[in-house]
């Protein structure tokens, strides 16, 4: 039976993970918009959750420390997604702009 | 994996009781009916506050600081009746979580689900250091002038608490990032607590994005140690021991093993504000309410550093590599000790020009970060991963309490001069010893210590820090902070010249608070007797190497 394990190699996967993982890091660090940042941040933590799930079913398939990792993983970004956008609520009601280079009363 | 409910369930009470807490804090607050906020918000920190002397004591109990220092535990005989026999029952009941003998199951006595969480020494100091942090915090909130949702702030900050407790004493990654999030996401929430003050709200997202990236970072590191230990075919791959195991089969040339050393070092660096990740921290500590400052500079910087000691000492142990740079290279302590170098020049040298005193202290922060890691360096002697030196761990956890103490007080005595002042730049600090002297000796008493001059602990920590890193081996580091120390007495003084030397802006006098004043001369009390007598307190900090149980 053909699966993904003979199909692929778990290089592969890893160097698309890896990519991903660029790619937000450069859209967080890039973007001037804070929404942008945090939508940066997620394609970071979603590049983790596919090493995690590739680790998992090409070492240990039979094991659930990286599946149960994932899922952790997945609820806590959600979590944590929810206080940023409230965050940015609240800078938004008091400067009327979700600008990153704008919100800077704080510098020296 | 088994569970057995009674033991379990006692190694995690001190975390359970403080999540019983903050419930109880927010319920309480819910049947205030028509009370004043003031009132409220007085009332939600009182009883943080009793409830957090109570943790303290169970887990002064927990981990026999008195029993077996000051009472021969084997005096004590639980068959005996009466109260003697009462106590001496209590007191075995609650200390059987630290013994590391071996169950039935096979695994240490104290560690909980497959070592998940481990209650080590190591545990207890941080749960009592955390606790007390949180203690004088909420004291210094009480009367702070926050308004809104009192019971939300503090159900927050012992939620907090239960983070960074968690995370010294996680014994396994996914526990440990769970941990810090948990300690992390409390954190960004009460530092833009002030939702229509502008800075407050900007140092709420500040610090929320740099969390949220380094948090991706961390993760990214951790998914790499999980696919190298799983390579290896080692059981429990997410466990920090599984990495000792795996290096021990597949050796330590893996480009896949330093990738994830750089990324959790990088994740976690953050957590400390060192140097190349610390560019939120003098923004969020200037910005954030000053009482929230306070605790983010000390407990959550503390936090960060019992992860990291846990993460390199019990999981990337066999790369310790050497901080003298003698013929080899290659371990975290390099990687640390160049770390330690950047970040204790550039806050000292940054420090020296800012206006603004929580930025100062900010700065100051970040360089005591940097003192901070050459303890953490010279746990392992030049070439001798896995043995400990004498000087390292004890001077590490040292700097750390007195750091954590000095540092409360030092933004407590800050939030008690802003609350009336309304500002927080050097210039409001003039002349405040005519306007309030105690609170300017208080001041004193911890700018002193944070300097490091003689009768105060700050000295004492910078010493055994010192010799640490000596006895390691990295001569040119400790040259440096000499060095670094004598550069920090400018902007130490410079805060005290205008304490002391200048004209007051205004005559009135500057009145505290009795919360705030009780957890002023708490600290320097503290401040104090941990610089006269370390003796007193050496013994239980340099326990931490040992398993448990003392």
């Amino acid at each position: 039976m053909r699966s993904i394990v003979t199909a692929m190699p778990l290089e592969a996967i890893l160097t698309v993970a890896a990519a991903l993982f660029c790619i937000g890091l450069f859209g967080a660090l890039s973007r001037r918009n804070i929404i942008g940042i945090l939508m940066g941040v997620e394609l970071m933590l979603n590049a983790v959750n596919i090493n995690l799930i590739a680790f998992w079913r090409y070492l240990e398939p039979t094991n659930t420390s990286g599946l149960i990792f994932a899922i952790i993983a997945i609820t806590v970004a959600a979590a944590e997604a929810a206080v940023g956008l409230a965050m940015v609520i609240a800078v938004y009601r008091t400067r009327l702009t979700i600008n990153a280079d704008e919100v800077d009363t704080l510098r020296g | 994996m088994q569970f057995s409910f009674f033991p379990d369930v006692l190694k995690i009470l001190p975390e359970l009781m403080l999540a019983l807490l903050a419930l109880m804090v927010v319920i309480f607050d819910l049947f205030s009916g028509d009370a004043s906020d003031e009132q409220r918000f007085a009332d939600a920190a009182s009883t943080t506050a009793l409830g957090l002397v109570l943790v303290f004591g169970l887990v002064v109990l927990q981990g026999g600081y008195i029993v077996n220092r000051f009472i021969d535990p084997t005096t004590l005989d639980p068959t005996a009746g009466g109260a003697g026999g009462f106590f001496a029952n209590i007191f075995r009941n609650l200390q059987v979580v630290t013994d590391p003998t071996p169950g039935p199951t096979g695994q240490p006595g104290n560690v909980l689900l497959n070592g998940a969480f481990i209650v080590d020494n190591l545990t207890m100091l941080a749960r009592l250091l955390f606790i007390a942090a949180a203690f004088v915090t909420a004291l210094l909130t009480r009367d702070y002038g926050a308004t809104a949702n009192p019971a939300e702030f503090y159900g927050l900050l012992l939620f907090s608490t239960i983070g960074m407790n968690l995370m010294a004493g996680a014994g396994e990654m996914i526990t440990a990032y769970l941990s810090l999030e948990l300690a992390s996401v409390a954190l960004y929430i009460m530092a833009g607590y002030f939702k229509g003050d502008l800075r407050s709200s900007e140092a709420g997202i500040k610090y929320y994005i740099f969390g949220a990236l380094s948090s991706g970072v961390l993760l990214y590191g951790l998914s790499l140690w999980y696919g190298y230990a799983a390579y290896n075919q080692i059981p429990n791959p997410t466990t920090f021991s599984a990495i000792v195991q795996a290096v021990a089969t597949g050796g330590t040339n893996s480009s896949l093993l330093y990738l994830a050393l750089i990324f959790i070092i990088a994740g976690l660096g953050y957590k400390i504000a060192v140097v190349p990740f610390h560019s939120w921290s003098p923004d969020v500590y200037q910005g954030a309410p000053t009482p929230v400052t306070a605790f983010l500079s000390t407990a959550s910087k503390s936090a960060g550093f019992f992860l990291l000691y846990r993460v390199l000492v019990d999981g990337f142990g066999p790369l310790a590599g050497s901080a003298a740079f003698a013929g080899e290279f290659g371990g975290w302590a390099s990687i640390l000790a160049l770390i330690a170098f950047l970040t204790m020049t550039f806050g000292n040298l940054a420090a020296i020009t800012q206006t603004n005193a929580k930025r100062l202290l900010a700065y100051s922060s970040i360089a005591h970060a940097g003192f901070l890691l050459m303890g953490l360096i010279a746990v392992f002697g030049s070439g001798q991963a896995g043995r400990f030196t004498q000087f390292g761990v004890p001077s590490l956890f040292y700097y750390l309490v007195t750091y954590t103490f000095t540092n409360l007080g030092a933004f407590g005595a800050l939030a008690a001069i802003s609350r009336v002042v309304g500002g927080d730049d050097l210039s409001d600090l003039n002349g405040l010893y005519r306007r309030n002297l105690g609170l300017a000796v208080l001041m004193a008493v911890f700018v002193l210590s944070l300097a490091g001059i003689p009768p105060l602990s700050g000295f004492f920590a910078k010493f055994l820090v010192f010799q640490a890193g000596w006895e390691s081996g990295a001569i040119w580091l400790v040259v440096a902070a000499v060095l670094n120390t004598i550069i920090s007495l400018y902007y130490y003084l410079r805060l005290l010249r205008h304490m002391f030397m200048s004209d007051p802006q205004a005559e009135t006098r500057i009145g505290v608070p009795g919360g705030m004043n009780f957890s002023l001369i708490l600290s320097a009390v503290l401040v104090l007797v941990l610089g006269l007598a370390p003796s007193f307190f050496l013994p239980a900090i340099s326990v931490v190497t040992q398993a448990a149980g003392r």
